[in-house]
């Protein structure tokens, strides 16, 4: 009877401690997202490693029997890895929609600042064609000797 | 139309003019280009990344107790506590998630194979698991002692440690060393990567370790 007890504790810590590893690993995933597109994600970072901390105590304390602290630790740090993943993917969704606004601007930017440098350089050309010629018109030729 | 260079402007005996007008228009259109280049830059580097050409790669070390390379734990007896920090740094280009494995060896059990880049088939007694930023670094302290061990002629058991607190049974042994006079074992540490393709640890070809002598 205590041995089916221990087998049935065993069994439910097992399986915590696969669902913490599946929360952390995801959330590790979805901060990776999120680093990609530029979010600032230091203090996801800080929070994950608190709750990868918490699965190596869990996974240690498996290992020593301690089924109960093994359940109680593995489910804290699925906890703290899935709120770390919801915010994950919002500050990716925050990050994209600021990218966006940045690309708007840059692409605008751009586009302004060729346009002026294109009208600029036309603009100089046909003044220094102009002038150029003009100072071609007042110089004489030089007889040189073959 | 071709017009003459070193033609001298000799109403005002200025300097002559040492260019056609073609070469004049190639200069400016030359660096008008150079001018819509940079005022595209912006949008452009949304388009065009270069790769950074640096080289992606992740440190493991051990530090002695006074937090530097030296005064490492090497005469050990049982009871006794030491400590060594174990230090992180990542330059792999982006935040990683990595496990160390701390295992423990007499001088002929296997360490791993750094060409197969295999890890050493002993079991893990402790691990670490951290998340690193790129370009950052974790560190924690390693805090361990022998919690039984025995010596029969010239040969040393070591059953039990004690890492960060945890009990560990470790059931290995060492036989007398007559070359270097003692009982060999090594600490060591295995860093292993986590791979989001597989969804799993790695192993990451890095080890770091401290050799042991049991004296009593």
């Amino acid at each position: 009877m205590l041995s089916v007890f221990a087998s049935g504790n065993q069994e439910t810590a097992a399986s915590s401690i696969s669902e913490a590893e599946q929360s952390v690993a995801q959330s590790y995933e979805a901060v990776l997202d999120a680093e990609r597109v530029g979010a600032n994600v230091s203090d996801l970072l800080v929070r994950l490693n608190n709750a990868a901390g918490l699965l190596s105590e869990a996974r240690l304390a498996f290992e020593v029997g301690n089924f109960e602290e093994s359940v109680r630790l593995a489910d804290f740090s699925g906890g703290v890895g899935s709120e770390v993943r919801n915010e994950a993917e919002w500050l990716k969704a925050k990050a994209i929609s600021a990218g966006v606004n940045r690309l708007w601007l840059f692409l605008v930017g751009s586009v302004l600042a060729v346009a002026v440098v294109v009208s600029v350089s036309l603009l100089g050309y046909r003044y220094f064609k102009r002038w150029y010629y003009r100072r071609l018109l007042k110089m004489r030729p030089r007889v040189g000797q073959a | 139309m071709v017009l003459q260079a070193a033609v001298e402007d000799e109403a005002e005996g200025r300097a002559s003019m040492t260019l056609r007008f073609q070469d004049y228009r190639t200069l400016f259109l030359g660096i008008s280009l150079g001018f819509v280049l940079l005022a595209a830059s912006p949008a452009l580097s949304i388009v065009i990344s270069f790769p950074s050409g640096e080289e992606r790669f992740s440190e493991l070390w051990l530090l002695g107790p006074n937090h530097m390379a030296e005064d490492y734990p090497f005469n050990v007896q049982v009871g006794e506590q030491y400590n060594v920090y174990l230090g992180l740094g990542n330059h792999m280009g982006g935040s990683m998630y990595y496990a160390v494995y701390v295992k423990f060896r007499n001088q002929t059990q296997p360490l791993p194979n750094a060409i197969m880049s295999l890890p050493s088939s002993l079991p893990s007694l402790y691990e670490f698991r951290a998340f690193v930023p790129d370009g950052g670094a974790w560190e924690k302290l390693v805090t361990f002692s022998v919690l039984e061990a025995s010596l029969y002629e010239n040969l040393s058991f070591v059953n039990r440690l004690v890492i960060n607190d945890r009990g560990v049974r470790v059931s290995s042994s060492a036989i007398w060393d007559s070359e270097n006079k003692g009982f060999y074992y090594q600490l060591f540490f295995e860093l292993w990567l986590y791979d989001v393709t597989s969804q799993s640890f790695r192993f990451h070809n890095r080890l770091v370790g401290i050799w042991l002598n049991m004296t009593s």
